[in-house]
């Protein structure tokens, strides 16, 4: 099987103070991975070096093959967790938008999930709710056909009810194309069955890399295993 | 040729703490051995199923191929997975879950240190001695 992503002995630090150390991962092409671990641990960096917006200090990243770059950008789709959307469009202005921005941005998606999530068009965003934020953001990922889909806190003040249907959304639109997903979240509950594998990541380390199906068999839940190697 | 819509599944809970795939094969065995899902059944592609169970696309392909395995469905390139049209597929099926149900009564009887032929009868009885109770 082709790796998506690939991460070896990755390194950084941030004003010399170590946040992420020899991180080590694969992650295979239509897999959905959690990228699991308390505040703090180190999940944000990680995406944003997957993502290319940050630079590895020590270590090789690899996504579909190539060093992070202008080239995987076209491949990839980022939902930051706090995002910065301009405040003063409308939502559908912002869609507008991004179909221009982006050129594999798929209209007939955009529509299913703008219908699914129940989004208001005409409202500025800068008068959305944090939930309504996050579904322009989720919805600004998932209308694009990237291969990679790389999720921080996909659920950010979102009612259970709206994260079932979400949950529906986010299968039914990377299931069609197999693609690839790593959502990072201390939520774990909620997004368990999304999961093929679980990385933890532990100050900085990935403290255990395995699939759900080996945790489940033990007779434990993620959850449950979550705070095996998180609890002191 | 024109397809029937492809069967709904009901809203199924699953347990986080066991395997999905298993879950989901046995759910979609039991419905096969119930006859509520007869021979030639369309099921719903790996996606929509996923989608409405909200579990990955891997989790149901594993749980299509496992029952593909053992003869209860079959796929056909282009047109989907069906409940197998061979004879014998409800009658497989539940087989199946006997099987299962009789590996559990074993493993309670061994934990107990009871034959099984022992705790089937005291369960009849029990169960008698409820109805009982309940008439009263």
């Amino acid at each position: 099987m082709r790796a998506a992503i690939e991460c070896d002995r990755v390194g950084f630090a941030y004003a010399k103070r170590p946040i992420l150390h020899e991180i080590s991962l694969r992650i295979q092409a239509g897999e959905m991975v959690g990228l699991l671990g308390p505040n703090g641990a180190g999940k944000t960096t990680l995406l944003w070096i997957i993502a290319g917006i940050l630079r590895p200090e020590a270590g090789h990243v690899r996504v579909l093959g190539q060093a992070p770059g202008w080239r995987t950008l076209f491949h990839t789709a980022l939902l930051p967790e706090r995002g910065h959307l301009p405040g003063w469009l409308t939502v559908g202005e912002w869609f507008t938008h991004a179909r221009r921005l982006y050129p594999d941005w798929s209209e007939e998606s955009e529509r299913r999930l703008v219908a699914d999530l129940a989004l208001r068009l005409d409202r500025p965003i800068a008068r959305l709710s944090r939930g309504e934020v996050t579904r322009v953001g989720l919805i600004t990922c998932l209308a694009r056909r990237a291969e990679v889909v790389l999720l921080d806190e996909p659920f950010t003040g979102i009612d259970p009810l709206g994260r079932e249907i979400i949950a529906s959304a986010m299968v039914r639109e990377c299931g069609e194309l197999g693609r690839t997903v790593l959502m990072a979240t201390h939520d774990v509950r909620e997004l368990e069955p999304l999961f093929d594998r679980v990385l933890f990541l532990k100050d900085g380390s990935i403290a255990a890399d395995e699939t759900a199906d080996a945790i489940r068999a033990r007779g434990l839940s993620v959850a449950s295993r979550y705070r095996e190697v998180f609890s002191p | 040729m024109t397809l029937d819509p492809p069967w709904r599944p009901p809203a199924w809970e699953l347990d986080p703490s066991q395997p999905l795939y298993e879950q989901i094969a046995h759910r979609i065995r039991v419905e096969i051995a119930a006859a509520r899902l007869p021979k030639g059944t369309r099921l719903p592609s790996v996606r929509d199923l996923a989608a409405s169970l909200r579990v990955t696309p891997n989790t149901v392909m594993r749980a299509y191929a496992e029952l593909e395995q053992d003869g209860l469905l079959e796929t056909f390139r282009g047109q989907g997975t069906f409940v197998a049209r061979e004879p014998g597929v409800e009658a497989r099926a539940r087989a199946r879950i006997a099987r299962q149900a009789f590996e559990h009564v074993r493993r309670v009887a061994a934990d107990l240190g009871m034959r099984v032929e022992d705790l089937l009868r005291l369960g009849a009885e029990e169960e008698g001695g409820d109805e009982d109770a309940r008439s009263h």
